[in-house]
């Protein structure tokens, strides 16, 4: 048993640079963030390219969040795109915030470091 | 039943009351004058409820106002208004005496009554009248400063405008008052429980009596028809995860099948009243199956010990940290000194018992959950509840908050207070007793730690050791980060060119344990500090001269490897020089046979702005020209709000006044982080001045000059197509975590350092220790206001000496502040601050924050002192006189 039996975050090459991840997978900062890395992101959870919707709903979330500097809750992305949830969730199969959020490399909220 | 007529206020009242009746509930339920506060479960142990009846300062929870027929009471709201506020007001405004503003209403008024009998009163005269009251956040020292203050207003020797800072002048470096600090001193600073919601149920917990059990069956029927009880939750209520994930998912809103510790919540219950739901709670019956009860982390870890949950190893998190050659540096060391130190579990006693309130705003599954309680990490706290419960849709509200010291960096009653919400689709008030609270909340952490340090023959460090058990309690909360925490800090003020240093974190069956005032560095630095005092005695050096001779220099590597560029400490010995050799001149002349002056050292340099670490806060211009800023920047008592408005007005030339804060829900603000790790000046405060960096580059675009700045600014930019809003990020330069087997690797950006010194009095015969004086010298960079800095200090400082020598949680005997011991005006002593200023190279404006390293090098400056006195070493928190008594007894 050692110290990374408690989740943490970690360095992973993607789209060929190292990006800092967090414990859930998520990049640690969202200007890591690029289309490969949406791309390979997407690969990884078995999903085959990103469709112009899939990128509508990455985009929207991108703006959002740079915008407002946190991520948006789900009632502002059905307004934003225009989509229901249930439509968001088949889109991304690993749903909402595992799948659309985490790929458009929106960060967790930070905790104490 | 009797009927009262009484005035309040003014305001005559009839009031049909039956016997138990108290003042305070009559005011704050029927009258809804909820200045006066609730904290000590109506004991008369805090103070916080006082108001004046009949000219004298009275508890009002312990009057009942059956027998107040004709009385004449006075509240903080029949005194003044922030519009027109009494002169005590103002002075406890104007002295900075006002952080979380919980105790304030009846500091006030415990105050006004004094001053309306003796208008000149002593600083002796003030303690007395003023004993009942208690404050965890300034150490008293402003609050003494304060009364003196509204009596030289009292008396007509000066003005409120007089000693005021000109609101024109220069808006950094100077104590303006803070914004949120009228609202508290004239009582209508919403807490929590302040908040009126008409027919929102009211819960109560149903919590362990066990340390360790198994959960064979939970019978809430009774409970269940009991008078104005609609229901009881148990876990299977829950529809989320059931689980509040900091960083692991270990810790249930209600427990399933065991219990882990004495208060871990089994079942919730919801009335119609307060009374009714305690009542209630008390008749759901659980059926314990018991385990045995791991209550240290040794037999935690021990062979064979019982796990306490079931998918993860008591020992359940392990950082080693290796720098050079610890072991080859001992054995060539001329003098190597040997101790285990150990550290108590601790409670970080905010005043405010841990209140929630929640409710759905809309219909149906749109319908959006409110939480509004008592988060320094409202972003990162509304995503566990949102995973815990399973309601996405959802936004936390902060409230004014009575007291934090890192007890708020993780949740408590919102997890029950929002799946209660959610089920019962109602609106509900959790307003826990002082005794659940402090079984609901984290603790800081037991650090047990075998230390071993060693000095070359001309008194160079050469090598430490420091190999430590932490305890984490019933779940993990924080730890690993509390305990690396430690380790990045393990090295304090000097250079250690080789360390060997080993953190395991264990699970045991005490309170769970997570982030508190310094967070592990007040637990390693006692243990490091103490072996300094231990080795420089063994060496004859003076404790001061080797200190210097050991300090850290910009180029030197800290316990991690990480490289620091700038170290003013040296400059803070010199600073404290001078008065330790004043004190060590007093030692010698005072005292006597019984009473033995001493005086000891300790230093303090505190990591500011972790590795990876981030804030972002927006900015936007407002149609009159002012500024609002957004942020999740939590100020509960700290002084946030005064740092946000003073840098953005001096930076956009704007009045304070026309800087507005958006800072304390999840739907407006940027996720700037937790209000911890004394990270928000550095950290906001950097977001913020990046944010307005933008917002001057933009005027410059829109062509608004200099002089037009704060009048036509916002029309003008709108004319010239340029955006009015601006997002600020602040990030450290490095990232990432420690090497899992080295512990070495980036480390905090900057540093706030501190020397302190104690001079103590020790009674021989008793043990007891007075505290005679703390003195600081402090080095946080740029000071943007000098009294919330000291402020800081000074309430550290208490704060550090409670946890030396009183402070101690026992599960399952520690159940309010009398039996926790939390420091009063009878235990204040002197205190004095020496600011140096050293601008920090990335801090924001120059600046650090100060709020955990304040007591940081305290617990040890103490212990060294009670050894100068009497020559006895403590090596075990706290340092009660029993312990004294039993070392001098047996010779030390």
């Amino acid at each position: 048993m050692d110290a990374t039996d408690v989740p943490r975050e970690r360095y992973r090459t993607v789209a060929g640079r190292e990006i800092l991840f967090d414990s859930e997978g998520f990049l640690w900062q969202a200007e890591d963030w690029s289309e490969d890395v949406a791309e390979q992101l997407a690969a990884e959870a078995g999903m085959a390219g990103l469709s112009f919707t899939q990128w509508k709903v990455i985009r929207f979330l991108r703006d959002f969040y740079f915008e407002n500097g946190r991520s948006p809750l789900n009632r502002k992305i059905v307004e934003g795109v225009g989509m229901s949830l249930l439509e968001l969730e088949r889109l991304f199969p690993d749903g909402i915030k595992y799948g659309a959020r985490r790929l458009a490399g929106l960060p967790n909220p930070k905790k104490c470091m | 039943m009797k009927k009262v007529e009484l005035n309040v206020n003014g305001i005559p009242h009839q009031v049909i009351a039956g016997s138990d009746l108290t003042l305070l509930d009559f005011l704050r339920d029927t009258l809804h004058l909820t200045g006066a506060k609730q904290s000590c479960d109506k004991k008369g142990q805090c103070g916080a409820c006082t108001v004046i009846v009949d000219g004298k300062a009275v508890r009002s929870c312990l009057a009942r106002v059956a027998k107040l027929d004709g009385a004449e009471v006075v509240t903080v709201e029949g005194l003044g208004t922030p519009a027109n506020p009494h002169l005590v007001q103002h002075a406890f405004v104007l002295s900075g005496a006002i952080q979380c503003g919980f105790c304030t209403p009846g500091m006030i008024m415990a105050a006004k009554a004094l001053l309306d009998r003796n208008p000149d009163p002593t600083v002796e005269e003030i303690k007395h009248a003023l004993r009942r009251n208690l404050c965890r956040c300034t150490g008293y020292a402003k609050i003494i400063d304060a009364v003196k203050l509204a009596g030289r207003f009292l008396r007509g020797e000066t003005t409120p405008d007089e000693i005021r800072p000109d609101p024109d002048g220069p808006k950094t470096g100077v104590s303006h008052p803070r914004p949120s600090a009228m609202l508290k001193a004239c009582g209508v600073a919403q807490f929590t429980a302040d908040i009126v919601i008409p027919g929102a149920l009211e819960l109560a917990g149903v919590r362990s009596p066990h340390a360790h059990a198994l959960i064979r069956s939970i019978d809430t029927s009774a409970a269940e028809q009991m008078p104005g009880v609609v229901g009881v939750l148990t876990a299977k209520d829950v529809k989320g995860t059931n689980r509040l994930k900091y960083i692991v998912a270990d810790r249930p809103i209600l427990c399933e099948d065991k219990v882990r510790y004495i208060g871990d919540p089994v079942a919730a219950v919801a009335a119609l009243t307060r009374d009714q739901a305690i009542a209630a709670a008390g008749a759901v019956k659980v059926d314990y199956e018991l385990l045995p009860v791991l209550d240290t982390p040794e037999k935690a870890i021990a062979e064979g010990a019982v796990q306490v949950h079931a998918d993860r190893p008591n020992a359940c998190f392990v950082q080693p940290l290796l720098k050079g050659d610890a072991d080859r540096a001992f054995a060539e060391s001329a003098v190597v000194v040997e101790a285990r130190f150990v550290t108590q579990l601790n409670h970080q006693a905010p005043l405010e018992p841990e209140p929630c309130a929640a409710y759905l705003e809309g219909d149906g599954d749109d319908a959006q959950l409110v939480v509004i309680g008592r988060s320094i990490n409202i972003h990162k706290h509304l995503q566990m509840l949102q995973e815990g419960t399973g309601w996405e849709n959802m936004r936390y509200e902060e409230a004014y908050s009575g007291g934090q010291f890192g007890i708020k960096l993780d949740i408590t009653s919102e997890g029950m207070a929002a799946v209660a919400a959610l089920h019962f689709r109602r609106p509900v008030r959790y307003i826990p007793s002082l005794v659940e609270a402090m079984q609901m909340t984290s603790k800081r952490h037991p650090f047990y730690m075998d230390v071993k340090l060693g000095a070359d023959a001309q008194g160079r460090l050469t090598a430490y050791r420091n190999h430590f058990l932490a305890d984490s309690g019933a779940y993990f909360s924080n730890s690993d980060v509390t305990t690396q925490r430690a380790l990045h800090m393990l090295s304090g003020s000097y250079h250690i060119p080789n360390i060997d240093a080993h953190d395991t974190v264990v699970y045991t069956n005490n309170p769970w344990t997570s982030a508190a005032r310094g967070a592990g560095p007040p637990q390693v630095n006692f243990a490091l500090e103490s072996a300094m005092d231990m080795l420089a005695r063994k060496l004859g050096i003076d404790p001061l001269e080797f200190r210097v001779l050991n300090l850290l220099s910009p180029g030197q590597s800290k316990a991690t490897g990480h490289v620091v560029e700038e170290w003013p400490v040296l400059g803070l010995c010199e600073a404290i020089r001078p008065h330790y050799e004043r004190a060590r001149r007093e030692a010698e002349t005072h005292g006597n046979e019984v009473l033995r002056r001493g005086v000891g050292l300790g230093t303090g340099s505190f990591g500011i702005g972790s590795a990876g670490d981030q804030a972002t806060v927006a900015v936007e211009l407002d149609p009159d020209d002012g500024v609002t800023i957004y942020g999740a920047v939590a100020d509960p008592g700290e002084g946030n709000d005064s740092m946000l408005t003073q840098i953005a007005a001096d930076m956009l030339e704007l009045p304070l006044d026309r800087v507005r804060l958006v800072t304390r829900d999840t739907d407006h603000t940027a996720a700037s982080g937790p209000a911890a790790a004394s990270r928000l000046t550095y950290m906001a405060g950097g977001a913020l001045v990046n944010a307005i960096e933008q917002v001057k580059s933009a005027m410059v675009e829109a062509g608004v000059t200099p002089a037009q700045a704060g009048t036509t600014t916002y029309e003008q930019m709108r004319q010239a197509g340029v955006k009015t809003r601006f997002v600020g990020v602040r990030k450290t330069g490095y990232a990432g975590p420690l090497d899992p087997k080295t512990g070495q690797g980036p480390s905090f950006e900057s540093q706030v350092h501190a020397v302190q010194l104690a001079e103590v009095e020790v009674n021989t015969e008793t043990g007891a220790v007075r505290v005679v004086k703390m003195t600081t010298a402090v080095d946080a960079g740029v000071v943007i206001n000098p009294l919330n800095l000291v402020g800081q200090l000074e309430g550290g400082m208490d704060m550090g000496v409670g946890y030396s020598l009183r402070e101690q949680y026992v599960p399952g005997q520690t159940k309010d502040w009398a039996s926790f011991k939390f420091p009063t005006m009878g235990t204040a002593f002197d205190m004095e601050v020496v600011i140096r200023e050293t601008p920090r190279k990335y801090g924001a404006r120059g600046s650090v924050g100060v709020g955990e390293m304040t007591m940081v090098p305290t617990a040890p400056a103490v212990m060294n002192a009670i050894e100068d006195a009497v020559g006895v070493r403590i090596t075990d928190l706290p340092a009660t006189p029993e312990k004294i008594k039993t070392a001098l007894v047996s010779g030390g």
